[in-house]
């Protein structure tokens, strides 16, 4: 049986979702969420088949929380809200469906069908294309949103993955990978460290084969052989 | 023909008195324009006194007179018509009468007619529609030609013995009959041409307004603003050409441009006695700088000496004033001073033409939003989801909360557009918040604190609820934890004070989006039917508080 995650800020909503699905019988509901910083968590630890998602929630909305998901745990996606005009938009970035509130038995009848015949094991077909344009990070107030085109470079290491702006450094619970695929500014230079290609000040060679790169608040950043090539290119050197 | 050379001095004197009349005040003949009454008895007037003294200055021949004396009937009918002709001429005629000689009758007669056949020219060219043509040169000569004639055929008519009459006319009517037509010629010239040089100057003044007008009129249309009067003034100073130009609303200046813009600057409170008493009476305050000197409140060495003050009035309110100054020592031109209060009148109507369109824009989008919130569907369709998961657990509770919804659409529909008392503007927000509290659950707590003696306070309806819903989508709704939205209604000073809050602190961020439009209909509402209210204000602290208040007035109807 598919197994699916239910995120929706308006808990009367999530739960006609969750009964629902519940009615049905076809579907497992392996975990319902508020926002989309719970929700990343939740398809983490139960790797959900699919992803009922509200469009409008606080912070971060439906389509940057799915830009968010690792490209490994992609389920596939189905929008769930109030408003129509998003169904264009929705489609773009590869949802399977896209329900309109109130949700009818009926109506959601066809999205599990539809959900039948093309998630399972196909779904990997279902990549999507967003770009992150705010990264969730953890302090000790709560939840800070750090803009990318902010973001100097990310280096990950044993604590977690940092991000790095001119004047400060933020843990963040996004991979590296993810960061790589889905901030088109983002190159990696280092096995363990993006770089914002936009914040580059400056391109240094210590001999023909190594290098390394400063930043534009000063901040040098080394470059791995193995990924040398690659960044020239980026940087059209 | 020896009588031609006097004759022509006597012609001479009157075009040079004619000369002198259209350059004075009294003259005031326009082209295709209806005669009063008092520039009738002036034109009879003076062509009376024109043709009595052609009697005097007649030159004695044969017993009788050879004169001028008919310019003036002749010329008074084709100005005036066959009433004002034959007045001049009976009157003259009478005059002449009274000088005796053989020739008395006939020549008191002849005057007479002669009016009377000016006249009637005068009237069939002005029926043919030949309004030109009547006070022309040429027809003056012409009828002229005419009237002479006759008077030589009623001297021979009328004046007996025939033989002596013969005599004279064989000697006058020549010489008469050259010296009148061409100087009744020459003389309808001249005033022809001072009437030329009015309409001219009328037409160019005219122009000049309408002008004005022209590029004004879309400066209004956006309102009374100080880019917009620095504009408008420039227009004014260079169409005009006067020394400088201001414009004021009843406290400060709003623009200034030309002599003295070092010291008269935009933004100072007004100071000078004279713009004071336009604005506080609505009357004109001319100092014509000769009489009434204007004497600068600012700066002593300034260069304007004279100033005319026309308060703008929209209705009975003064809203400010037009300043047209000139340098101290020129004359302030009566043109400017007509054109400056034509002007005032001008903008004022323009104004209040803008405020009407204001006013109805207000309206409109008032209604436009009246209409999205009666159907708006994404509060609608997220209300019905959560009734519909209510349902489930809770029937009763889901029964209410779909009169609470049925409630908010009919209030939506039905209340007066203008004001409602606070007591109604609760219930709807009420009725709005039972649904958000459904929806939002334990992620939202609204306090509300009402003055309970404030319930029948007047304010514009559809205030409250477009702040509550402004601090819930925009700021409740957008946390990640539970928050609070806040109504607090209380009195404060002379007026009563609201405040909306939410502890989101999101606001700065909400007004980008469709929050804003939501909150400047709220704004310009409270402007518009709220006399002295100052609008909305917002005060936030990001990721804290945001606050937005409104301040009503005066407690009316308040218990």
């Amino acid at each position: 049986m598919m197994r699916a995650v239910v995120v929706d800020n308006e808990l009367n909503a999530r739960k006609e979702l969750e009964t629902l699905l519940a009615e049905r019988g076809d579907i497992a509901v392996a975990g319902a969420c508020a926002n989309a910083l719970q929700a990343i968590r939740l398809i983490r630890s139960v790797r959900p088949d699919i992803l009922f998602v509200d469009i409008h929630m606080p912070k971060v909305d439906g389509f940057q929380l799915v830009a968010m998901i690792e490209p490994e745990l992609m389920p596939a996606v189905v929008f769930v809200t109030a408003h129509d005009e998003y169904a264009l938009k929705a489609f773009e970035e590869n949802a399977i469906d896209y329900l309109l509130k109130p949700v009818q038995a009926e109506r959601l009848a066809r999205t599990v069908e539809k959900l039948q015949r093309y998630a399972g094991p196909a779904r990997r077909s279902f990549q999507q294309n967003s770009v992150i344009e705010r990264i969730p990070c953890v302090c000790a107030q709560g939840i800070k949103f750090v803009d990318t085109a902010e973001v100097e470079f990310i280096h990950s290491s044993e604590t977690g993955v940092h991000l790095v702006t001119g004047p400060a450094e933020y843990l963040t619970e996004l991979t590296l990978t993810l960061l790589e695929a889905r901030a088109p500014m983002m190159v990696r230079c280092h096995k363990q460290i993006l770089v914002n290609l936009d914040h580059i000040d400056l391109f240094g060679r210590l001999d023909p084969a190594t290098a390394f790169l400063r930043t534009r608040s000063g901040k040098q950043v080394p470059v791995s052989r193995r990924y040398l090539a690659g960044l020239k290119e980026r940087l059209g050197i | 023909m020896k009588l031609l050379f006097p004759l022509i001095q006597v012609v001479s004197f009157f075009l040079l008195v004619a000369y002198v009349y259209c350059k004075s005040p009294a003259y005031r003949l326009r082209r295709s324009e209806a005669l009063g009454a008092g520039q009738k008895v002036a034109l009879f007037v003076f062509f009376a006194l024109i043709s009595m003294g052609g009697t005097y200055l007649g030159v004695k021949v044969q017993g009788a007179i050879a004169n001028a004396r008919a310019i003036g009937p002749v010329l008074a009918g084709l100005i005036g018509g066959p009433a004002l002709g034959l007045g001049v001429g009976l009157l003259s005629g009478l005059h002449r009468y009274t000088f005796g000689g053989f020739t008395a009758l006939a020549c008191g007669i002849s005057t007479t007619a002669e009016g009377l056949i000016g006249g009637l020219v005068g009237l069939y060219l002005r029926r043919t529609a030949a309004q030109d043509q009547a006070l022309s040169p040429v027809t003056a000569g012409l009828t002229m030609l005419a009237a002479e004639s006759v008077q030589m055929i009623i001297i021979l008519a009328v004046a007996r013995p025939f033989s002596d009459a013969w005599a004279l006319v064989r000697v006058i009517a020549l010489p008469m009959i050259i010296a009148n037509s061409c100087g009744a010629a020459l003389f309808m010239s001249i005033l022809s041409d001072r009437r030329d040089l009015y309409d001219l100057a009328g037409t160019a003044s005219t122009a000049r307004t309408l002008r004005i007008a022209g590029r004004t009129l879309d400066l209004l249309a956006k309102g009374f603003s100080r880019d917009v009067a620095l504009r408008l003034a420039t227009i004014i100073q260079q169409e005009t050409g006067v020394g400088a130009v201001a414009i004021t609303d009843r406290e400060s200046v709003l623009a200034f441009t030309g002599l003295g813009s070092d010291h008269h600057r935009p933004g100072t409170p007004i100071l000078s006695e004279s713009t004071r008493r336009a604005i506080t009476q609505g009357e004109v305050v001319f100092l014509d700088g000769i009489r009434d000197p204007y004497r600068c409140t600012g700066q002593e060495d300034c260069p304007l000496g004279s100033v005319l003050v026309v308060p703008l009035l929209v209705g009975q309110d003064v809203i400010g004033t037009i300043k047209l100054y000139e340098k101290a020592h020129k004359r302030f031109l009566s043109i400017n001073r007509t054109l400056g209060e034509g002007l005032a009148d001008l903008l004022a109507s323009q104004l209040a033409r803008a405020h009407f369109q204001e006013q109805k824009e207000l309206l409109v989008l008032a209604e436009l939003k009246l209409a999205h919130a009666q159907i708006n569907p994404h509060f609608l369709f997220n209300s019905l989801a959560t009734i519909q998961a209510i349902t489930r657990e809770d029937s009763v509770r889901a029964r209410s909360l779909l009169s609470h919804l049925a409630d908010f659409f009919r209030m939506n529909l039905k209340r007066n557009p203008e004001l409602s008392t606070l007591q109604e503007e609760l219930s709807h927000v009420n009725a709005y918040l039972e649904i958000e509290k459904a929806r939002f659950e334990d992620q939202l707590t609204v306090r509300i604190e009402v003055d309970p003696t404030l319930l029948n306070l007047k304010l514009p309806t559809f205030t409250l609820q477009p702040l509550i819903e402004n601090a819930i989508k925009h700021g409740v709704a957008e946390m990640l934890g539970p928050g609070t939205a806040r109504i607090h209604i209380y009195r404060a000073g002379s007026g009563v004070r609201i405040d909306v809050e939410d502890d989101a602190g999101q606001f700065k961020a909400a007004l980008a989006g469709a929050g804003g439009l939501g909150m400047s209909i709220v704004d310009r509402r409270l402007r518009s039917l709220l006399r002295g209210s100052q609008g909305l204000s917002v005060h936030c602290e990001p990721d804290r508080l945001t606050r937005v208040s409104i301040v009503i007035p005066e407690p009316q109807g308040a218990a």
